[in-house]
């Protein structure tokens, strides 16, 4: 770059767009806040929340009950606005969405699976016929692509039962081919697998890197439950309406899984410490920092001498 | 999408929306139609009660000269085919063809006297165009072709005519009597035929009266009586008769069904009748004066008068249920949406457009509406009655209603895609606006309830149609009690919410706070129970008060349970052999007659009794009968007409002074108006003569026929010869009862005003049954988390009972307190003489019990609903129920 730089090139450089945060990801949150207001009581869900996930990424976002986990799915899927922030899927800016395009986002770009098994289908349709609805909302229905998806997924041996007749792993299966039925390019999963029992959990999980291998969808499964996060390529940490740590697992030299836990920081430099870090040095109120060559190091306060 | 497979889903919630919507159009499009029969039955019947004379459509034309006489029946016939074509649209469907019912076409002299006799006698002439058909001959022959007579060196015409029996006896115009006629064109009539009327009681009649009977009149200041009567001519007079010389009318009898008249509009008949005078004064032929000579519009307009304050009443009712049903149909569609809410919530996150949700939402309600709908009102077909506005109308509002709430609430639920809702934060408050709004309509009310009270209502309603303000000011009074119920309970809950934190179990106060935070119970309830109760008490109100306003005009009408008058005198034998009849209890003579004031002209009715004896006689009806005055010489109870007057001499059987001892407003059974005296059985005998007594009043079961009979018996025996049948009149109060009572309109009110009270009380349970279903879900939820933390069964059905029951009997409180006061609001306003006799019904405020009965019976049945409902509920696990609440 020019050391004295013009002023025709500073007035080029201004016009220029800046890259934005997280670039080309295919979700991108910054800074997004969600505030529910009933008669004057707020209640703040996300409070500056940061996400990047590329393209074809199975992600799981992991936090304690009322940390937000649900509320940045709910925004995610459309069926939500935040307060403020930035939010972007695939390119679509979920903020400044009118009606239209929102049920256009819903139908074309993203599938929901939710918790309860029975909330995921309509209890008087067969599986078949579950699959098919969204193709029929949407009005695009193709002929095969129901038998398709459900043979994916490993059970198109339920295709015309009802969902009373299929058990909770057969439902959540049924109900991700629901999902993918609009070829969408992110299904976002609420606890898919909260009410099945491990083995169930592991069916459906197979079946959920199956659409994200053979189809590139990006998946994104919000849980606690930590044997989710032993499946998936990166785990996302949310506290208190946060991103406040990352645990990437990659294979390592001798094949075995190496997890590393690393915490978030965000676009100015805000750090969120693990709490048991804090509690284990009795990090309070303040901390000293020093930079190294390759680390900075964080330490308590020093004691203050007295006048000594 | 797949909406009837999502209908199979919830067959209960649908099947209870479809019956809620049949009943609700059964009634709404059935009971209009039962009401305008009645109405119309009711018409018909006052219009059939008037002469047929005032209720067809007469055209009349007057004939001045012969160039304007119509010689032959055909132009009769071509001049009837003319004043039917200007018959405007609107009479048509009324009028009778020609020579049916009582249409017929005439040509007749009037005030035509006979020569020498000094204005004294009158001959007229008339030719009737369906007499032959009419009368029978039963002397001489029917009178054939005029001939002519030489008279006073002239030819005049002789017409051979005939008359009725009557004339022959009272005229003395026996066969082959002739008589010259005309005060300067003369003509000579001769009689040929004696005739009678085959059917003297058939309407037609009553145009032709004249024919029928000697019209006799006494001319002032003079003794003798003026006699008149009309004698039929053939057809084939009609050529010599002429308009030239005397007065000669021409009138086209259009015989109008009175029936038929039911199915139009009263105020554009009337209109219509103007209307065609206009036509044929218009149309008129030659020199022809025509004109239209009917009542019909007066008759009418009398009608409509008399009844339309009551047929308010009867909106009023009628309209209260509509609204109650359109708010218990939009409860039902309330608890279907409800139950596929879900359903409709995962259709919108996959993708499901608004619109799509919408008419998956009103598709389904369509669903069960429609063919309800279409039930409802193929049934009400069935209910005789002509169908008005309101049988079209009320069911489509209940159809487009339920749909369109169906669908305006779908599209509010789910118009953001998210179906959760953070609401249990804080209870919403109130906005500004709307409280203002609120205040306003309450403030409305009141200043409507005040106007009606005090400036009355406007009379006039024949040409300017009902009074908006007595239909608008019950809706909005309702309207502002509801407003002010809902708004206003929960503070003397909270009340004994305070008290009720205080003491040990904690069940109360659990239930009173539940109450008073009022999750449970959602505005439609309210303004469903609180007009249907206060519709419903108004309804039994008005109905109680004309039922006992009648039975008072019934005795007021009879005087006793059966009376008896004889235009002679009974002996003390005949009374006893009365008093024998099987099922005489009683029997109490009286003498009835006609006394002199003083010795002017003026005349009083005069009534010799024994009040006490009388007043036991009827000790079980609903008037009473003032003491007898005591004291000496004859003590007289006085008509407020002749009040004042102190000491009266009347002459009776003899001169007699009685002296003024009170005033007596009506003598039942006996005289309502004008001059009349009541005075002790005994008074002749105080004047020097003897007790004739001439009337009985008679008491117990005996069949008025029998007595009749035994009476006809009794008279007989004692007096030989003469036909002392035509002598006696037996009345009783059975008799007054089957004519107040009776007639088309009071019994189809009081069915409707019944019917209006049942339906109303159903549907308020139903409302309260409903609401507590579509909370269900949530109050199990609250349930199972507190028996969790050990409340018991019993418990929890105790505080259901003590959750729901605070609102109902608030309300039903309310919904009885309006019922009572609505009838007082609008007294003024409301007249209901047509269906009491013409006695105006002066109280409403005597029965409560039914109204009590009504409110107590529909809060008790709704408290014991809650109980039972969680007592069914609880058969749930508390896991499933636990988990539904998630």
């Amino acid at each position: 770059m020019n050391v004295n730089p013009t002023l025709s090139e500073l007035e080029a450089q201004a016009s220029q767009e800046k890259a934005a945060f997280g670039g080309d990801a295919h979700i991108v949150c910054d800074n997004l806040v969600r505030i529910y207001k009933t008669e004057g009581v707020e209640v703040v869900a996300l409070q500056g929340l940061d996400l990047l996930v590329q393209k074809g990424e199975l992600v799981a976002i992991v936090g304690a009950s009322g940390s937000g986990k649900s509320t940045l799915l709910n925004v995610l899927s459309g069926l939500d606005v935040p307060t403020a922030g930035l939010a972007k899927v695939a390119g679509t800016d979920l903020l400044s969405m009118a009606a239209k395009d929102r049920l256009r986002y819903r139908r074309e770009v993203v599938g929901f699976i939710w918790q309860q098994t029975a909330r995921n289908l309509l209890p008087y349709l067969t599986a078949q016929e579950n699959v098919e609805l969204p193709m029929k909302l949407a009005g695009k229905a193709r002929k095969g692509r129901a038998a398709e998806l459900l043979t994916l997924l490993g059970v198109d041996y339920c295709a015309d039962r009802r969902p009373s007749e299929m058990s909770g792993g057969e439902q959540q299966r049924v109900a991700i081919a629901v999902a993918l039925a609009n070829s969408p390019q992110l299904i976002l999963a609420d606890e898919p697998t909260g009410e099945l029992d491990s083995d169930t959990s592991e069916e459906v999980f197979h079946a959920l890197r199956k659409a994200n291998r053979e189809l590139g969808v990006t998946v994104v499964i919000v849980t606690h439950d930590p044997l989710v996060s032993e499946q998936v390529d990166r785990t996302i940490g949310i506290r208190d309406g946060r991103t406040s740590s990352e645990t990437l697992r990659r294979e390592g030299a001798e094949g075995q899984i190496v997890a590393e836990e690393y915490a978030v920081l965000d676009r100015v430099g805000r750090l969120q410490l693990p709490r048991d870090f804090m509690n284990a040095l009795e990090l309070e109120r303040r901390v000293r920092l020093e930079l190294e060559s390759d680390h900075i190091g964080v330490w308590p306060a020093r004691e203050e001498s007295n006048g000594e | 999408m797949k909406t009837l497979r999502l209908a199979r889903v919830h067959p209960g919630a649908l099947a209870m929306l479809a019956v809620l919507t049949l009943s609700a159009c059964l009634l709404i499009a059935g009971m209009p139609r039962m009401m305008q029969g009645a109405f119309n039955r009711a018409m018909a019947q006052y219009l059939d009660a008037a002469p047929a004379q005032q209720a067809d459509l007469t055209a009349l034309a007057t004939s001045n000269g012969i160039r304007q006489d119509i010689d032959s029946v055909e132009r009769f016939k071509l001049w009837d085919a003319e004043v039917r074509k200007l018959l405007p649209a609107g009479l048509r469907p009324v009028v009778r063809p020609p020579a049916a019912g009582t249409s017929h076409m005439s040509a007749k002299t009037s005030r035509t006297p006979v020569h020498d006799t000094g204005g004294m006698r009158y001959i007229n002439l008339a030719w009737l165009s369906d007499a032959d058909r009419r009368v029978q001959w039963i002397e001489g022959r029917a009178p054939g072709k005029p001939s002519t007579k030489r008279f006073e060196n002239t030819d005049i015409p002789l017409f051979e005519v005939g008359v009725v029996a009557e004339a022959a006896t009272k005229m003395g115009l026996t066969i082959g009597t002739e008589q010259i006629i005309g005060e300067s064109d003369y003509a000579a009539i001769k009689v040929v035929g004696i005739f009678k009327a085959l059917n003297p009681a058939d309407r037609w009649w009553s145009h032709n009266a004249d024919a029928l009977n000697v019209n006799e009149v006494q001319p002032p200041g003079k003794l003798d009586l003026e006699k008149s009567i009309t004698a039929l001519i053939p057809p084939a007079a009609l050529t010599v008769l002429s308009g030239q010389a005397r007065q000669l009318d021409y009138r086209w009898v259009l015989s109008v069904d009175t029936a038929a008249l039911g199915s139009l509009d009263p105020v554009e008949v009337q209109a219509a009748i103007k209307d065609y005078d206009k036509a044929l004064a218009l149309n008129a032929k030659g020199d022809f004066a025509h004109r239209l000579d009917t009542q019909l519009a007066n008759l009418i307009a009398a009608f409509l008068t008399k009844l339309a304050t009551a047929q308010t009443i009867m909106y009023l009712a009628l309209g209260g249920l509509l609204m109650v049903a359109l708010g218990v149909i939009v409860l039902g569609v309330q608890l279907v949406l409800d139950r596929i809410d879900q359903a409709l919530g995962l259709m919108r996150a996959r993708g499901a457009a608004l619109r799509q949700i919408i008419a998956t939402a009103g598709g389904l309600t369509a669903a069960a509406l429609l063919p309800a709908v279409l039930a409802g009102c193929s049934l009400a077909h069935l209910v005789p009655g002509p169908a008005v506005a309101l049988v079209h109308i009320g069911p489509a509002l209940l159809l487009l209603t339920g749909i369109g709430y169906a669908c305006a609430r779908a599209a509010l639920e789910h118009r953001a895609p998210l179906n959760e809702r953070r609401g249990d934060v804080a209870t919403a408050k109130p906005s500004a606006k709307r409280i203002t709004l609120e205040v306003l309509v309450i403030g409305l009310a009141l200043v409507g309830a005040y106007l009606i009270r005090t400036r009355g209502l406007t009379t006039d309603v024949a040409t300017q149609g009902q009074d908006p303000f007595l239909l608008f000011v019950p809706i909005a009074l309702t309207l502002a009690a509801a407003l002010i119920t809902l708004r206003c309970y929960p503070y003397p809950l909270r009340l004994i919410v305070r008290l009720a934190a205080r003491a040990r179990p904690a069940v109360p106060f659990l239930g009173l706070t539940r109450a008073a935070r009022a999750r449970s119970f959602s505005v439609l309830p309210v303004l469903i129970l609180l007009p249907a109760l206060a519709v419903s008490v108004f309804a039994s109100l008005i109905s109680s008060g004309i039922v006992r306003t009648q039975e008072v005009a019934v005795w007021q009408k009879a005087g006793a349970p059966i009376r008896v008058e004889y235009a002679g005198i009974f002996t003390d034998e005949a009374i006893a052999q009365i008093g024998r009849t099987p099922g005489v209890d009683q029997v109490v003579p009286a003498q009835l007659g006609k006394v002199q004031i003083g010795f002017t002209a003026e005349r009083a009715d005069i009534l010799a009794v024994d009040l006490a004896a009388w007043s036991k006689l009827i000790a079980d009806a609903p008037i009473t009968l003032p003491a007898q005055p005591g004291g000496d010489g004859i003590p007289a109870l006085v008509s407020p007409a002749m009040k004042g007057r102190g000491t009266i001499d009347v002459g009776w059987q003899n001169r007699m002074k009685v002296r003024e001892a009170g005033v007596i407003e009506k003598v039942p059974g006996f005289f309502s108006q004008g001059r009349f005296l009541v005075v002790p059985l005994d008074a002749n005998q105080r004047a020097g003569t003897r007790v004739n007594v001439n009337t009985l009043l008679i008491s117990g079961s005996a069949d008025p026929a029998q007595v009749r009979a035994e009476a006809v018996k009794a008279v007989s025996a004692a007096v030989k010869g003469g036909d002392s049948a035509k002598l006696i009149t037996v009345a009783g109060a059975a008799e007054a009862r089957a004519a107040i009572t009776g007639d088309a309109l009071t019994g189809t009110v009081l069915a409707i005003l019944r019917i209006v009270t049942v339906a109303l009380a159903a549907y308020a349970l139903v409302a309260v049954v409903v609401t507590l279903v579509i909370s269900a879900a949530e109050r199990a939820a609250a349930l199972s988390f507190l028996r969790t933390l050990g409340l018991s069964a019993r418990q929890a059905q105790g505080l259901t009972v003590l959750e729901i029951s605070p609102m109902i009997v608030l309300t039903s409180l309310a919904g009885l307190a309006l019922g009572l006061v609505l009838p007082a609001a609008l007294g003024p306003g409301v007249d209901l003489s047509a269906y009491t006799g013409d006695l105006g019904v002066q109280s409403y405020d005597l029965d409560l019990l039914t109204p009590t009965l009504l409110a107590a019976g529909l809060t008790g049945v709704a408290v014991v609903g809650a109980y039972a409902h969680t007592a069914i509920s609880r058969r749930r696990s508390l896991g499933s129920v636990l988990r539904v609440g998630e």
